[in-house]
Formats: structure tokens, sequence, C-alpha cells
């Protein structure tokens, strides 16, 4: 009797735990298992300057909703993990720019969800870390995403270079007309003519743009005339760069034709670098000298309307030039002549009609050329469903 | 009526000046309250910024001067309340030298009093000017703290909440460019091919033509051109958000909704200047051939 | 002393030959003219370089391309200086001399040496050019605020003037180019505001046609802005890009000297 009221007491005491913990009597869940990433690999970043250690991975199937994938590193010998970086899942990939060359790194990566309990009941589970082999970072020798971008150029400096040979062979090379560098010497004898000014401006960009330089080529042209008619010039600027390079541009060709007497230092002037203030002043001055010739070539932006339309009130022959789209239309409505795009980078050969020059515009035309029929391969190979043809042509 | 033709032919540009004045200085007077149509680009830069997803990041970046904040302004503010609305968190800075900054702080500030709950640092931050445009973008392409090391209030990015975990550009789901002159375009033709991240492009409507070639070939996903842009992208927040509308009946604040009053007028007002122009060129042209013959 | 590789090529290529040629140019002066050719030569193809290679002392944070970008911002600073001597020696000039409009040199550079001592005081007492800590505009603030930006908005805004002029004289159909050209602006200027709507506002019951044919308007002018406006541009920008590389390639190899001044077989 009293051995079975023990026996009864001892399974009550054992079952009432479970009792107690499982109302419907079954064993307690398990907390849910997190998943380790899959995949996770550390190396080098290919193709860059070093001090980058490039992380990959799979995100594995059964993720947490607040899954976020935790990045740590530690540099052996010593195994004192640090955060790097809390990513997001579906990114896949994460570039360690704290790396530093020379040094060797270890990196963890392991599932990390705010919302999940761990076995001991505390919310923010992680998952196993994964561990990656030893990885260290340098500087490396090639771009190889460039690739493509790299023979385009090689082969463009071979057809240029190609060209240019051709060129100095005495080969004529022809260049169709272009009215508005036929019109220099017009305008120019115009303005000796009446007695008034020429007034050319160089464009609202520095030096560092292709334009600006192209500009700058002209004006020695246009200097070089208006030294051999005795015209005067005017040349305002808005970038100090450019206007350091005119006035030895103008000051040189007014030295090469043998008129250095008439070469004057206010010729090529400084106005200011806002740009409205600029056009406001180079209107002004257009309004109150009121030049015959005028000559807008370079990059300009939105005061070229302004500029040309003022140019035009004071009746003036107008050259605009400029190679990017935006403004042409502008220059197009209100000057007697405009350079649409490549047009003015032809100017210099053009003009001195150097054969090296030429034979360079020949081969961008080329190249053009070879462009073109890729373009129309690359539309007949969509229109049949084959894309890989534009992803050739990509490039980072 | 021949010398009212030949008076036409020969009009005195102050007479088109006065004209221009009073189209456009009317409708701000008297409002007409036009109703504004939306276009591709616009709808499609609207429908991809909706189709993000809450706490997603977005790069706001005001890359224009005070000469077009008229046009601008109103982008950069319409963008910055749908992300608001979204709960989508924005960083915001700005690459242009001459006033950037400033309409970035005056943009940001509006915003703030308009929702007084967003937290600085936490859904939104502002990270200031810096010199360098295309180096850096480049920059913020590899380290966004690298390049803006502090946010205009001098703290450190790295501490910054809602920087951690925003390393650089890939970790943003968009680029929103407020531009005029190249550097919008430096996004799409530097950033966009470095780490395939997604822009749109709010130009000023001279630039705007431009931007249609990189619309097709798809290396921008949406744009607002101009004032118009901006006037179909608030139509388009009024329709799907209509608490908004009260930002944007205001008599006082400007809005390019209202603005688009006076440019129907005026391009009503040069429609029929170019009508009257041409009838009386043809009339004169044809009045020599009679004389001549 | 930091001597990285990259730097001390950069000092020995765009400081210490530039200087030693100049000297001895003073004796050659054929040599001085070959001097920015060089210099131009490595301009051109250290950020070339810096594309493909990116070995640090190239292309890395402290190489030579990205401090070569660096040494033109510092460049720039230095010849706006050249720039500022320049606007001071003409204008005093034009004071000095009474010429025609002489007082507007005055206003001119009371504004240049107020502004810049606006800016100056800012930076010396550490309020800055901005708002101060207390909240209040520093006086360059000021001068940006009720100055400059009402200023440069008025000149901007001349732009709606003069475009309605420029169209009004432009848009004449002279011939088949220019009757395009007026057509399709006709269409663009009608398709992108609601003018159907505004010209039935007094017609009400007119609207809804008016609003109906002017989607159909908005449809064309997107079209004509995405095909043959697209396609134009593009056409454009392509054209101009490789007419930019031609040109950069030409100053690179030495070839093009035009910029410099310099004429045939010079």
């Amino acid at each position: 009797m009293r051995l079975a009221a023990g026996l009864s007491l001892l399974a009550l005491l054992v079952a009432a735990p479970i009792a107690v913990a499982t109302p419907t009597g079954t064993l307690p869940p398990a907390p849910p298992e997190i998943p380790a990433p899959l995949s996770f690999t550390a190396v080098d970043r290919p193709g860059d300057s070093g001090d980058a250690i490039l992380l990959t991975w799979q995100d594995p199937p059964g993720l947490p909703a607040d899954a976020m994938i935790e990045i740590r590193r530690a540099q052996p010998p010593a195994d004192e993990w640090a955060e790097v970086a809390e990513v997001k899942p579906g990114v896949g990939r994460h570039v360690d720019t704290t790396a530093r060359d020379g040094n060797v790194y270890r990196y963890e990566i392991r599932v990390r969800s705010a919302a999940t309990a761990d076995s001991s009941g505390i919310a923010g589970a992680v998952g196993p870390p994964v561990v990656s082999d030893p990885a260290a970072s340098h500087d490396n020798w090639f771009r190889f995403e460039r690739t493509n971008s790299l023979i385009a150029v090689v082969l463009f400096i071979g057809i240029i270079l190609g060209s240019i040979g051709v060129a100095r062979s005495g080969k004529n090379i022809f260049i169709r007309k272009i009215a508005g560098l036929n019109a220099l010497d017009e305008a120019i004898g115009r303005a000796t003519e009446i007695g008034k000014k020429v007034m050319y401006i160089p464009g609202s960009a520095s030096m560092d743009d292709i334009q600006s330089v192209a500009s700058i080529a002209i004006l020695g042209n246009v200097a070089r005339a208006t030294a051999r008619y005795g015209a005067d010039l005017d040349v305002p600027n808005k970038d100090p760069l450019t206007f350091a390079s005119a006035r030895e541009a103008v000051r040189a060709a007014y030295l090469a034709e043998g008129r250095p007497d008439l070469f004057r230092e206010e010729m090529v002037n400084y106005v200011t670098y806002d740009q409205f203030a600029f056009t406001a002043a180079v209107s002004a001055r257009m309004i109150r000298e009121r030049p015959a010739a005028i000559f807008l070539i370079g990059y300009f932006f939105a005061e070229s309307l302004i500029l040309a339309e003022t140019g035009q009130s004071v009746g003036a022959i107008q050259i605009a030039g400029q190679a990017d789209p935006t403004q042409l239309p502008f220059f197009v409505a209100t000057c007697d002549y405009t350079l649409i795009g490549e047009e003015l980078y032809a100017a210099s050969a053009y003009l001195t009609r150097e054969p090296v020059l030429l034979g360079s515009v020949r081969g961008q035309d080329i190249a053009k050329a070879i462009l073109i029929v890729l373009g129309i391969l690359g539309i007949v190979a969509a229109s049949f469903g084959v894309h890989g043809v534009a992803d050739l042509f990509r490039t980072q | 009526m021949a010398g009212f033709f030949e008076r036409i032919v020969h009009l005195d540009r102050r007479w088109i000046f006065l004209l221009v004045l009073v189209s456009v200085a009317t409708p701000i007077v008297i409002p007409i309250g036009l109703p504004v149509t939306t276009t591709g680009p616009t709808r499609a830069a609207f429908e991809f910024i909706e189709a993000l997803h809450e706490g997603d990041v977005v790069l706001i970046s005001f890359d224009y001067g005070p000469s077009s904040a008229p046009e601008n302004d109103p982008m950069a503010e319409a963008v910055m309340r749908q992300c608001a609305l979204k709960k989508l968190r924005f960083v915001v800075c700005a690459l242009y030298a001459l006033g950037g900054l400033g309409l970035a702080n005056n943009v940001v500030a509006k915003i703030e009093g308009e929702f007084p709950n967003l937290r600085d640092g936490v859904d939104y931050v502002n990270l200031g000017y810096k010199d360098g445009a295309a180096a850096v973008m480049r920059h913020m392409g590899e380290d966004i703290a690298g390049a803006f090391p502090t946010d205009v209030h001098g703290k450190p990015t790295s501490e910054i909440p809602l920087m951690k975990g925003v390393h650089d550009l890939r970790q943003v789901k968009l680029v929103f460019t407020a531009a005029t002159g190249l550097i919008g375009e430096w996004w799409i033709t530097q950033v966009h091919p470095q780490v395939g991240i997604p822009v749109i492009i709010g130009p000023t409507a001279v630039s705007a033509p431009k931007y249609y070639a990189y619309l097709n070939s798809g290396q921008l996903v949406g744009m607002l051109g101009g004032m118009k842009g901006a006037a179909e992208y608030e139509s388009l927040l009024r329709a799907r958000y209509p608490e908004l509308a009260k930002f944007y009946t205001t008599t006082r604040a400007f809005t390019a909704t209202k603005g688009m009053d006076g440019q129907t007028v005026l391009h009503t007002v040069i429609l029929l200047l170019l009508l009257l122009g041409n009838v009386a060129y043809f009339r004169q042209r044809r009045a020599s051939a009679k004389a001549r013959a | 002393m930091n001597l990285e590789f990259g730097r001390v090529t950069l000092v020995i290529l765009f400081a210490i030959v530039p200087i030693v040629g100049f000297f001895l140019g003073l004796r050659a002066p054929a040599l001085r003219s070959r001097i920015p050719i060089f210099v131009g030569v490595f301009a051109g193809l250290i950020p070339i370089l810096s594309m493909y290679v990116p070995k640090k002392f190239i292309a890395g944070p402290t190489g030579m391309s990205p401090r070569l970008d660096q040494w033109l911002i510092i460049l720039a600073g230095f010849a706006l200086l050249l720039g500022i001597v320049n606007v001071l020696q003409n204008n005093m000039r034009k004071i000095s001399r009474r010429e025609k409009g002489w007082p507007f040199s005055v206003v001119l550079l009371i504004g240049l040496f107020v502004t810049g001592g606006f800016g100056v005081y800012g930076g010396i007492s550490g309020q800055g050019i901005g708002i101060a800590a207390d909240g209040t505009p520093t006086p360059f603030q000021y001068v940006t605020n009720w100055f400059f930006q009402p200023l440069q908005s008025t000149i901007f805004s001349l732009l709606a003037f003069f475009m309605a002029s420029a169209a009004f004289r432009a848009f004449r159909a002279r011939n088949t180019e220019a009757t395009i050209l007026l057509v399709a602006a006709a269409l663009i200027m009608m398709g992108r505001v609601p003018l159907l709507e505004l010209l039935a506002v007094p017609i009400p019951s007119l609207q809804p046609a008016a609003a109906s044919a002017s989607q159909g308007l908005g449809k064309l002018t997107e079209w004509i802005m995405k095909t043959p406006n697209g396609a134009a541009q593009a056409g454009i920008i392509i054209g101009a890009a490789l007419g930019a590389a031609s040109m950069a390639l030409r100053v690179i190899l030495g070839i093009e000297r035009g910029y410099l001044g310099l004429g045939k077989g010079e």
C-alpha cells in the first residue's frame, strides 16, 4: 500500500512538470533552426587598387523574414572577432574596404534574426557561423571588367595612327565643306571693313573639358586672321584657366603673323566665374560696343540663348559651335552658322589643312563607320532575340 | 491690312517681351487651375519609387543652383514627400558648387516641418556638400562615409544609425538627381555603369531632350523634365496620397502646378505669334513675287 | 618626407622638367614650346592608364591620377587669382583714364572688395560664410541671399523673353527644313501644356473634348521626344564623343597644338 502510494507520488512528481509544460501532453518545440549561409568565399577583390576584400555567399533557403547577414572579421593569430557589416539577404556580396594590404584576415558570416528566440528563449538568435579561408588584399595590374573598353581604345588608336600614316604619305584627304568655318574669314573681313571689333567667347567650361581645348585652338586661327586684317579682337572669359590659355594663344598668334604691335593685354580679359554675372557683363558689352562678328565656340550652358540673342539684336554675324547637343537648338535658331557636334573638333584640321590633323579626322570617321555597322548588327541580333551583342559593349 | 502684316514681320522685340511678361504674370495673380496630364517618363519614375519597400534607402542629390530652383525645387520636394510617406529612408547630398547646399538645407527643413515624426539620422540624413562631383560619385560607389566623413551637422557618418548597413551605393536602391548642367549626366554615365544603381533624373526643361537617349537605352528608369515634369509628379502624388493636397493648395507657396498656368498661357501666346508671323511672312513673300512679276 | 613613387614621379614630370625646360628654353626657344606638349602628354596618359591599371601608385586614393585631379583644383585656384588681378587691372585703368562707363567700374570694385572682405572676415572670425552658430546669416550669406541669388534669378529669367523673341524670328517656314522645325515645335508646345483646356475655359461644354484631344497631343509629343528626338540626340552624343576622343588623342600625342597658339610646323 505504502509502496503503491509512493510510486503514485513518484509518477505524479514526474508527470506534473510535463503536464504543466505541455498541456496537450506533447514534447516542447525546439527553437527554430536558423540556417547557415552557403558557398562563402573571401578573396582579394579583383581589378582594384587594393585595401578591399570581396566576400560572396549564397543565402540559404528558409531564412526568417527579419534575417540579417552578420559579417565579422578576425586577424590571425588573434581570435577576436570584430563586426564588419550587417547586410540584408538578397545581396549576396559585400566588399570590406576597411581591409589593409599586407594583412591576412579571416571572415565569419552568420544569420541573425531579431525576432527569433534562441534555445534559452532570448530574442536575437544567430545561426551557425561559416568561416572563410585566410584572405589578403593587394592591388592588381589590370581591371579585367574593362577589357572590352581597352580593346576598343587600342583599335581606335590604331585606326587614327594608321590614317595619320596614310595622310603623311601624301594622299589627298577629303573633308566636306563646313559652312561655319568657311564663313570665318568673311566674318572677320566684314568686321574690318566696318571698323568694328570681333568678339570671341570661348565657352563657360574650364580647360579640362576638351571643348574648351578645341575652342582655344580655333581662337588661335581667329586671332591670326584678326592680326592679318588688323581687326580689333575682344575675348571675354568666364574660366580663369581658359583665360590664361586664351591669352597665350592670342599672343602667340599675333607673334606668328608678325603683328606683335597690334596685340594688347586687354584683348583677352577675365570677367567673372559666375555664369549669369558673366552673361550680363558680356551682353552689356555687346550692346555698348556692337561688335560686327561674334564667335560663340565652346561649352555653353543656359547663358547660350541670352548671349546669342543679344548678339543677334546688335546685328552681328554670329558663328557658334558646341559638341554637347543641349544648347545647339538655340544656336541654330539665333546664329548665322553653327558647328554641330564633332564639327567643332574637326575645325583645327579644317582650318589649317595639316595632313596629320586631316588624317585623324578621317580615322575618326572610319571608327564611326565601324560603330554604325556594329549598331546595325546589334539591332538585327536583338530583333532575332539574340541579346548578348549589347552585353559585349557593356563596361564598368 | 497690308501695313499691319508688314509691322508684324518687323515687330519690335520689346512688344514680344511685354506680351511674355503679361502672359506669365497674369496667371500668378489670377490662378486658372488647369489640369496637368502625365507622361511616360514621369509615371515610370513615380511607379519605380512606389514599388520600393519600407526601409529602402534612396539617395537624393541636389545638383542645381538658385537659378533653376523654380524648376528643380518642386521635384526634390515631391520626391522627398513621397519617401517620407512610404517610409523610405533618404540620404541627401549636394554636389553643385554654387548654392546647392543652401537649397538642399532649405528643402530638408521644409520636409522636416511637414513631417515632424521624421528623425534625423534614422529616417534621413543630410550629408552636405562635397567638391569634386564626378570623383565624389565614384568614391560613393566604393565608400559613402569615405566621400562624406561627416553629415552637415558635423556628426561622423560612421556613427549615424541610418548609415549602418549603407556602406556604399550598392546598398542604395535608387539615386534621384535634381540637376542642371553636367552633374546629373555623370550619375548616368559614371555611377550607373560602376555599381548598376537605378537613376532617376530631374533636369531642367532645356536639358530634358538629351536624356531621352538615356531613357531609351535603359540607363535611366525615369525622368521629370523641367517644371512640367515636376507638375506631373505633383499631380501623381496628390492622386495617390490625397493628404498631400494641402501642400499644393496654399496660395503663398510656389509649386510647379501653379507655374504650369503661366507656362500654358505663354505657350498659347507664342503659338499665336508664330501663326501671325508666318501669315505675315507668306503675304510679304507673295506681294514681293507679284511685284517682281 | 613622404617619397611615394607616384608623388615623386608627378613632381618630376610636372614641376622639375617644366622648370628646367623653361630655363633651358631661354637659350633654345624651340625647346620652350615643347614643354607644354610634354606636360600635356603625361597629363593625358596618366588618367587613361588609371582607367585600366588599378595599381595603387596610379589609381589608388593617393595615386598619380587622383593627385593630378587635386593639383588641377589647386591650379584653378591660382588661375582665379590671375583672373582677379586682370579684373583689377582693367577696371583701375578704366577709372584712371575716365573711359566711358568708368563709374560702373567703381561699383564693380566696391562689390568685389566688400564681398571678398566679408568672405575673408568669415574665415578669420570662424563664423564661416553660411549661417552662424546662433542661426543668423553671416554678412557673406546676407550678400548671397539678398544680392547674388535675386540677380542670378533675374538674368536667368531673361531666357523666357529671349526664347519668345528667338522663336518668333526663327520659326518661319522659309524652306522644307524650317517648316518641319516649325511644325515639330508647334506640336511640342501644344502637347506639353494643357493648351486646349485653356482655350476651352470660356466654353465649359467643350472641356471633355479638349481634354481628350490634349491627351492625344500629349502622346504624339511623347513619341516625337522619344523616337526622332531620342535618336538624333543619341547620334549627336556618340559622334561628339568620338570627336572628343580623337581630339584628346591628338592633344596627348602632341599632334594638336592650336590650343597652345602654335601653328603649322611649330
